[in-house]
């Protein structure tokens, strides 16, 4: 009887600690604004408008960032695209976590644009493992117009869920 | 008809005594079957009260278990169980656990907090009729738990990306309520007179799930990790207060009695 006893507490002990908790964290934290670019084409003829996917031969984005010390705005040093090689026809960008605005400097075909988002940010805890992310919406987009025409907000929440935030639309050379 | 006829036949005396003979065969039938049937009915009788004291238990496999191992959590509970005709067991369990826990990360998380369980066991063992009585139980039964608990979450920090890192986020003085239910399943055993010993493997199921995006709580008082389901294991140190006498020896005398009489007759 003793003995049985003694084997159900050594087993509950070892149940006990062998029931260790997986410190890992399984969930995608990575929240990126997907922007895609497009070309629009208007046919006088058929008086239709047709958007085709544009793809960019050369692209260079760069961050700039507002200093609060100095009131300025200045560029981050390191590049978030710097595109040759490939044609890119949308690109993933990190919003600021710690601000309400966002601006990109984007060199498209040589021809320089700036974009600034604004958008609103929370943090969105996931576990103890995992953390926190920062997730935004987009409330407005505000763009120069030297090579891109328009900006549309497709979708405005940005999260971990891929999907198409913005579209960048650039000019229909073609209409007079 | 078959009155008449038979009040004309048992005018002849043969008859009479052939229809007495019968008579008195049914009645011996009727007396031997009444002896038989009172043989039957002759079992001991549950003489168990509805009370039958209480038991006082300490949960050792919560104590041992965040004494030896290099835990982040603990755990201390005790309970009272009623005995209610040796069948039922209405149960109050009560304790305080807690977490402290630091991740790889860093972050931290810091509860403590009391939780009580209130629910039923029944004992599954059927006594036979030639078996002494005992008090070793096979136990069934359900629970239903609750905690109200403040939590801690600290120095979560946010991924550094391209515009920089911010200032670690803390989550102070979060407060929650958990409510649960177990499904109980258990032996105990009495080692000395009045001293119990068991063990019992719960299923432990959240009832109310957090909302996505929530501080949810890691730890929940009396629950254990926070993952919607739980397994949890008891072994519980108890004595019976209050224990009902056994009333074996007046059970046996009874049924020798009955025995008597029986052969009497």
């Amino acid at each position: 009887m003793k003995k049985s006893i003694f084997i159900v507490l050594i087993f509950s002990i070892l149940l006990t600690v062998s029931c260790n908790t997986d410190e890992t964290c399984t969930q995608t934290k990575y929240v990126k604004l997907t922007a895609g670019f497009y070309h629009p084409y208007f046919n006088d003829t058929t008086k239709v408008l047709t958007v085709t996917s544009l793809h960019i031969d050369s692209l260079t984005v760069q961050g700039i960032k507002y200093d609060t010390l100095t009131h300025k705005y200045h560029l981050i040093d390191s590049l978030l695209y710097n595109n040759n090689k490939t044609k890119l026809s949308s690109i993933d960008l990190p919003l600021n976590n710690f601000a309400t605005q966002s601006m990109f400097r984007f060199t498209l075909n040589s021809v320089v644009d700036t974009v600034t988002i604004y958008h609103t940010y929370f943090n969105n805890y996931l576990s103890l493992e995992c953390g926190c992310t920062v997730l935004h919406s987009i409330d407005t987009v505000i763009t120069t117009h030297h090579y891109i025409d328009s900006v549309q907000i497709k979708f405005r929440d940005v999260n971990t869920i891929s999907v198409e935030n913005l579209r960048i639309y650039n000019h229909d050379y073609t209409r007079k | 008809m078959i009155r008449i006829k038979l009040k004309n036949k048992t005018k002849t005396p043969t008859m009479r005594r052939i229809i007495v003979s019968i008579i008195s065969m049914l009645l011996c039938l009727a007396v031997n079957t009444a002896v038989s049937q009172k043989k039957k009915i002759i079992i001991p009788p549950d003489s168990t009260k509805l009370f039958n004291g209480f038991t006082v238990q300490l949960d050792v496999a919560s104590l041992a278990s965040s004494a030896l191992t290099n835990s982040s959590t603990y755990s201390t509970e005790g309970a009272l169980q009623i005995d209610l005709k040796h069948r039922i067991f209405p149960t109050l369990e009560f304790g305080v656990a807690g977490a402290n826990k630091t991740t790889t990360d860093n972050v931290g998380y810091k509860t403590n907090g009391m939780f009580e369980r209130i629910g039923v066991d029944f004992n599954l063992r059927k006594r036979k009729k030639d078996a002494k009585p005992t008090n070793n139980l096979f136990i069934a039964g359900i629970r239903i738990g609750m905690s109200n608990f403040n939590y801690n979450v600290t120095n979560i920090v946010i991924p550094e990306n391209y515009w920089g890192t911010g200032d670690p986020i803390n989550y102070l003085d979060q407060s929650t309520t958990k409510i649960w239910y177990e499904i109980v399943v258990g032996v105990q055993v009495e080692v000395f007179k009045n001293f119990y010993m068991g063990w019992s493997i719960r299923d432990k199921n959240l009832i109310s799930s957090d909302v996505t995006g929530t501080v949810a709580p890691w730890y929940i008082p009396g629950f254990g990790l926070n993952n919607g389901t739980s397994w949890g294991l008891n072994y519980t140190l108890g004595y019976h207060f209050w224990p009902q006498k056994k009333n074996v020896k007046h059970n046996k005398v009874l049924l020798n009695q009955q025995n008597i009489n029986i052969n009497k007759k």
